[in-house]
């Protein structure tokens, strides 16, 4: 879902808190469903900053394992009942004013969902993150006052994947990553993803607000605030179909 | 008299003369049959690049030129001062957008462009160009929930792609300029032959109120496209424009993220086509050269056995008194004759043919219905000719100059004739 999009990956459930040698990949593993569970469910707020607007979206998401999700937009007016359905590789949009729904084609994957910065791709590829990257702890250590795992993600050689290089901060205590930087193939910086607001869910340390900055326009940025998740929601595979897509307004 | 003596000279031989005229006329009809394919090129060259979906001339603002700012407008009053300002032009405004196309099984991402259908059509062909379909850019019907569905028209590859023919139903998803989700229905009208090949591949083309609803877009436009009535007063339209629109921006400012109101041409829109116009005369000159040089490689051959035949009799003429110069001019005249009677024979076959082709062209469109693309225009799949008689007349010239140079060869052993030697 779209918690998995934003994070593209980091998470962990909480052994103990303390200073344990942590293996990568359950740091990876565990890092993954930080804001998924199993099943989710979870209210939003979108900001979208642009040089020429700035617009708040709230939105309600539903996830099942890392294939399955939908986002429904309930604010503003204009654009109630516009709908995501990932499943598997594939997205579809519904939109109500038309009562039509739209399949998004791979060539506009790369385009912007929703208006925002993230990308199609951002939803679609976070499934195959585990798959397409191989990760290692680079830094373990004192940064930024406090103790710190630096995870880098770097793509396996036939990975059809934008990003040349991804790093992660994670703060020791909690587990919790609090900062992203994705690179291009060049090694250039393109955007980074902050994570703050903190809040302990089911014994899980996690950030309820997510802002994305694109290094090439400093003045614009997407962040997300969680109002709530809830995790274990029952959900079938059946609510994650064009029916629903449909229903769900 | 050496003129006569020279003009009968040439008739001693008759086939020989003969071959070697027509090797020279035929190096002349081919040349003229190039310049003249390559003249009509060019012509078409810039029918297409201006008549079709250019114009003359274009104005944009500079961050839409970089990278299609959808916000980077001038406003609607910047068009209407212009078009009140001068007289023997027309303009066409226009409006473009990235969206996202789906048909039933199909979804592609599409360049939305909207256009006035009224303006456009005394501007350019565009419209005009309908394959299949009956053009109409206007309100189509209304859903049952009430929504208005537009016509709208689309490129033949993306008709093609998306298996959608006309009366068929097309829904666009876009990012409006208010940041929301712009989405509309709408309905197929006609299917356009290729344009350019953007167009044609991804292009969706609406009326500019059926665009203002999907994308709020709606106190300006993105270009204008500008018909000069004389085409030789471009130029001049063009430097006028630009102080004008200097003017207009400190009555009217624009905002500063959108950049300054760029002017430009239609060589500076298509450089590749601008480049290749200039190259052409060249290109003819080479060709030319060489073809006539070839061809009067034929006539150096036949005067050099003209002259080796009669070196018996050059010598008498030489110890009966004849000056040596006089030969040297009987010679020269010998080849200019040939030339000549080459000349008009090439230039008049030349023209025959070249006027054939003006009139009937070269259809490929046997094999290329949608005609071909090049340089970024798309071109028709009939090639005409176009047949200047100035390049007649310069070919022509070209190859009695190249054949006077070649004869100087056998002039010149007739000059150095031993007159004592050749006799016995």
């Amino acid at each position: 879902m779209f918690f998995r999009a934003v994070s593209l990956s980091v998470f962990v459930v909480m052994l103990t808190p303390f200073a344990y040698a942590i293996e990568v990949d359950e740091l990876i593993h565990h890092i993954d469903r930080l804001w998924r569970g199993d099943t989710s469910q979870a209210m939003m707020t979108m900001t979208v900053k642009t040089q020429r607007y700035e617009r708040a979206m709230s939105m309600e998401a539903w996830s099942r394992g890392k294939d399955y999700s939908l986002v429904v937009i309930r604010e503003p007016v204009k654009d109630r009942g516009i709908a995501t359905l990932k499943a598997d590789e594939n997205i579809w949009n519904y939109l109500p004013k038309i009562n039509r729904v739209t399949k998004v084609p791979s060539s506009m994957m790369s385009g912007s969902w929703m208006g925002s910065h993230f990308t199609n791709d951002d939803l679609v590829k976070e499934s195959t993150f585990e798959d397409d990257f191989d990760a290692t702890i680079t830094f373990e250590g004192e940064r930024d006052g406090q103790a710190v795992y630096e995870l880098t993600f770097l793509p396996r050689p036939d990975a059809p994947v934008v990003w040349g290089k991804v790093v992660m901060m994670i703060e020791q205590k909690s587990l919790a990553p609090y900062k992203s930087l994705y690179y291009d193939e060049e090694g250039l910086l393109v955007r980074t993803m902050t994570f703050d607001q903190f809040q302990k869910i089911d014994d899980r340390t996690i950030p309820m607000r997510l802002t994305l900055q694109p290094e090439d326009k400093p003045e614009e940025s997407t962040m997300i605030v969680y109002q709530n998740i809830a995790f274990g929601v029952p959900l079938e595979e059946t609510f994650f179909s064009l029916q629903t897509l449909k229903q769900r307004r | 008299m050496l003129l006569f003596i020279g003009w009968r000279n040439i008739w001693r031989n008759p086939i020989r003369s003969a071959l070697t005229i027509g090797a020279l006329a035929g190096g002349l009809v081919m040349v003229i049959l190039y310049s003249a394919i390559m003249e009509g090129l060019s012509r078409q060259m810039v029918q297409f690049a201006t008549e079709i979906s250019t114009g003359h001339i274009q104005l944009h603002r500079q961050a839409f030129i970089d990278d299609q700012d959808l916000y980077a407008t001038m406003p609607w009053s910047y068009m209407e001062k212009i078009e009140h300002a001068f007289s023997a032009i027309h303009i066409a405004p226009r409006l473009y957008a990235a969206g996202l196309a789906s048909s039933a099984d199909h979804s592609t991402g599409v360049l939305i462009k909207a256009v006035d259908p009224k303006r456009e059509t005394a501007v350019t062909r565009m419209l005009r160009h309908v394959r299949f379909g009956e053009l109409d850019l206007g309100v189509a019907d209304t859903t049952e929930s009430g929504l208005t569905r537009y016509n709208l028209v689309i490129g033949a590859q993306l008709a093609k792609n998306m298996k959608v023919a006309p009366g068929g139903e097309l829904v666009l998803v876009t990012q409006a300029a208010d940041g929301s989700i712009g989405n509309a229905l709408y309905r197929i009208a006609a299917v356009l032959k290729p344009l350019e090949p953007n167009f044609d591949r991804m292009g969706v083309l609406m009326s500019i109120e059926a665009y203002q609803q999907l994308m709020y877009v709606e106190n300006g436009f993105h270009e204008l496209a500008i018909k000069v009535d004389d085409t030789d007063g471009i130029a001049s339209v063009q430097s006028r424009l630009d102080g004008m629109l200097k003017g207009l921006q400190t009555t009217q400012p624009l905002d500063e993220l959108g950049g300054a109101p760029v002017v430009r041409n239609w060589r500076q829109l298509t450089p590749a086509i601008a480049d290749m116009l200039e190259m052409s005369g060249t290109i003819i000159l080479i060709i030319g050269v060489i073809v006539i040089s070839l061809a009067s490689m034929g006539m150096l051959n036949t005067m050099l056995m003209a002259v080796h035949e009669r070196t018996h009799e050059f010598g008498i003429l030489l110890s009966i008194g004849m000056k040596r110069r006089w030969l040297l001019l009987m010679v020269l005249f010998e080849s200019f004759f040939l030339a000549l009677v080459a000349a008009l024979a090439g230039s008049l076959i030349g023209s025959v043919i070249s006027v054939y082709f003006e009139e009937h062209g070269i259809d490929f469109s046997g094999y290329m219905p949608d005609g071909y693309d090049w340089a970024g225009i798309v071109f028709e799949p009939v090639m005409k000719g176009y047949l200047d008689p100035v390049h007649v007349v310069n070919a022509s010239i070209l190859m009695i100059i190249i054949t006077m140079i070649a004869s100087l060869i056998p002039a010149w052993r007739v000059v150095r004739l031993k007159p004592a030697e050749v006799i016995r």
